[in-house]
């Protein structure tokens, strides 16, 4: 069984159509990378996949729940399990600005019953660590770097324990000089086998550590491959012309 | 000296109310305003029209009018007025909450159009329920931006107590009145002066140390 699966996936906003139909699959443990263009709906599929976005139509298929099936979506109530067994980075990292870090960390896990106020702690403490922010607990979010920022995203994430995390352009809102220190900690993650989808213009990341990668344009998946298959043999002239941009 | 003094004494007696009809204010306003505001933004259309037509007509006619309408104007009804006899001070709390929540619905829905939506988003793909989302993310983000308006708003709280003088509350300024009138001096009304002076300078301080709280 998948990780995650989409059939048919549709969206559009008022009149234009932004998701014509997605189909990918996504394997337990795989890093799979997005790449396109701007504009060709990358974000509006992940928004899709953890329910910001409400669909017009398809399947989407968590390990085996479905989120929406047939273009109906399941009850309230189921929807948020499903999407439980998700979390999401953002670009603007999105920290609560009026909590500390640890705080930022701990809240949602306490709040969500799945851990006591001193589990959430421990944890904190080890995720901190682990994206090497240990010492950085009482520190407010405006006292922190993009770079700092955007692994307590991915700490605060990974607080509620997901199956699958995406990431919509993690590095994009950085100084160029600070997207390693992020990529290094998703590269941590991949490592460990965390299934992942990323949304990035990192093309030198998405060969690197992707087990696959799907490329969007024109509101379609145009080709996915391994990195090997999309960067050095395209077949749509399309991939060609971006990455060539792009590097 | 001694006449200074004896005012102040007898006006001491009339803080009660208008300290009690601050706090009692203030009290309920705030949550009620909060309210208002959750409704002045649902999704309801209804609730949304309900709350915008309040709003606008607690602020769109004077406090004072309001007052004397809850005083004198309720027991005048047909057939309900035998049942809606205040006492002075009650109608006073009861006008003053309602006119001042109409105020904060507004302030406080400036500052909840203020917080990013990305904060909801967030929350949202953490698991937090609407409710948390609100009481744990979105108020305390709102709070900050409304600080300086709440502030203005409590100071002018202070100053609007002195008019449920018209109904006979025997507030700060009805005893400054009383010996004005008895003595033919001023000197009570600059006595009352000092009183408001002092409550609205330490709101002034309260708010100051608040402000730097909740700076972050
Ligand atoms: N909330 C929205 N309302 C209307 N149009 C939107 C909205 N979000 C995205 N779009 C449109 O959908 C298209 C795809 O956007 P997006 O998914 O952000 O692309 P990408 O992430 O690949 O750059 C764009 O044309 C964008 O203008
Ligand atoms: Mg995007």
């Amino acid at each position: 069984m998948s990780m995650i699966e989409v059939k048919n996936l549709k969206k559009s906003f008022g009149g234009d159509i932004v998701l014509d139909g997605i189909d990918f699959r996504v394997e337990k443990g795989q890093t799979v990378s997005v790449i396109g263009p701007s504009g060709a709906g990358k974000s509006t599929m992940l928004r899709c996949l953890i329910n910001l976005e409400t669909a017009d139509g398809g399947d989407i298929c968590i390990s085996g729940n479905y989120l929406m099936k047939d273009g109906h979506y399941v009850s309230d109530k189921q929807r948020r399990a499903v999407c439980a067994r998700m979390g999401m980075v953002f670009q603007n990292f999105h920290l609560f600005p009026h909590l500390s870090v640890l705080k930022n960390l701990m809240l949602a896990p306490v709040n969500a019953k799945k851990l006591t106020h001193e589990e959430a702690h421990q944890k904190a403490d080890a995720l901190l660590k682990k994206v090497g922010l240990d010492g950085k607990q009482k520190a407010m979010p405006s006292e922190l770097s993009g770079g700092q920022k955007q692994r307590v995203a991915i700490a605060r994430a990974l607080m509620m324990e997901p199956d699958l995390l995406l990431f919509d352009e993690p590095t994009s809102a950085l100084d160029p000089q600070l997207t390693g220190e992020v990529l290094a900690v998703i590269q941590e993650l991949a490592r460990e086998n965390m299934t992942m989808i990323v949304v990035t213009h990192e093309m030198g990341f998405a060969k690197g550590v992707s087990d696959k990668i799907l490329f969007m344009g024109d509101h379609r998946i145009i080709e996915e491959g391994t990195p090997d298959e999309i960067f050095n043999h395209p077949k749509d002239a399309r991939i060609t012309e971006f990455v060539s941009k792009i590097l | 000296m001694n006449y200074i003094f004896s005012l102040t004494m007898s006006m001491m007696e009339g803080v009660q109310y208008t300290v009690g009809l601050f706090l009692i204010t203030v009290l309920f306003s705030i949550p009620l305003g909060l309210a208002l505001t959750l409704l002045r933004n649902s999704k309801n259309g209804v609730f949304r029209g309900v709350t915008g037509f309040y709003v606008w007509l607690m602020r769109g006619t004077p406090l004072l009018l309001q007052l004397f309408f809850f005083y004198f104007g309720l027991p005048n009804l047909p057939f309900v007025g035998q049942y809606l006899v205040l006492g002075r001070f009650e109608a006073a709390c009861i006008t003053f909450i309602l006119n001042y929540a109409a105020y904060f619905c507004e302030i406080f829905r400036g500052g909840i159009l203020s917080v990013d939506a990305g904060q909801y988003e967030a929350a949202q793909v953490l698991g937090f329920s609407k409710w948390q989302t609100n009481f744990k993310i979105v108020f305390p983000q709102m709070l900050k931006v409304c600080l300086p308006s709440i502030s203005n708003e409590c100071i002018t709280l202070v100053k609007d107590t002195a008019l449920i003088t018209a109904i006979s509350v025997t507030e700060i300024l009805y005893f400054a009145k009383a010996a004005v009138n008895r003595d033919t001096n001023a000197t009570a009304y600059i006595v009352a002066a000092v009183f408001y002076l002092i409550m609205t300078y330490g709101l002034t301080r309260l708010f100051r140390w608040l402000e730097r709280k909740f700076h972050y």
